[in-house]
């Protein structure tokens, strides 16, 4: 077993295990850092997450097939794999403190970043203000059915003379 | 048989269930929950993935919580 100081890791068994203190990273960050790095390594994640979480880390390619070849490569591979293993912890750790800076960020932009999106919202949604003008724009104002728009003169001088009209022709 | 021991406090029921509704076409799964951990006993593995399904799994799951 090596146990590095700076990192303070241990490697054990083709493992690395190392332990995060969860006051200075929280889990959530624990959570992302890890999730980047699932394609490379195996992760599993054990412990406390209120004093410190251990992250045990496994290389993949050091599960190959049994076949003859696989073996030799595996063989090379267990001679680097404290390197690569140790080199992507200290990857880890980097990680750690990006995806922490991440939620300080986004901690302290909260109340501006919901202020813009309310406002897309509420653009992008027609008000009932908007929706009563384009009422009325689609209504035919100008036309006067019951002919409120009409004076007294014009309503009884037009009956007249439409009465007069027919008298005459009566009287021819 | 295999079994992984996933702790309660960073892990998630729910994630675990999914991971094992994902990867029942590969292996047989049995889940039981002990004291702080979700056991979970994973047996008749498929000949292609045995070596690599337990350790895929638990990545899974881990994916799952992110």
């Amino acid at each position: 077993m090596t146990d590095n100081k700076s990192f303070r890791f241990k490697i054990k068994d083709n493992l690395l295990e190392f332990k995060i203190n969860t006051k200075i990273y929280s889990l959530s960050a624990v959570y992302q850092a890890a999730y980047l790095f699932l394609d490379k390594v195996y992760i599993f994640l054990d412990g406390d997450p209120k004093k410190e979480v251990v992250v045990i880390m496994k290389e993949k390619s050091s599960f190959a097939s049994a076949s003859a070849k696989a073996m030799a490569d595996k063989k090379a591979s267990e001679d680097k794999e404290p390197v690569d293993l140790e080199k992507i912890a200290g990857e880890f750790y980097n990680e750690l403190l990006n995806q922490l800076l991440r939620e300080k960020v986004s901690q302290t932009n909260a109340k501006i970043r919901e202020y813009i999106v309310s406002q897309a919202l509420y653009n992008a949604v027609p008000n009932e203000v908007d929706e009563l003008l384009k009422e009325v724009e689609e209504e035919d104002w100008q036309e006067d059915p019951l002919g409120i728009a009409k004076t007294w003169e014009e309503q009884n001088l037009e009956g007249k003379k439409s009465k007069k009209g027919k008298m005459s022709k009566k009287g021819k | 048989m295999q079994s992984i021991k996933f702790n309660k406090k960073i892990y998630t029921l729910e994630a675990v269930e999914k991971a094992i509704e994902e990867f029942k076409n590969l292996a047989d799964f049995s889940l039981k929950e002990a004291g702080n951990y979700i056991e979970v006993k994973i047996d008749k593995i498929d000949k292609g993935v045995k070596n690599i399904l337990p350790d895929e799994f638990a990545n899974y799951v881990l994916g799952l919580m992110s």
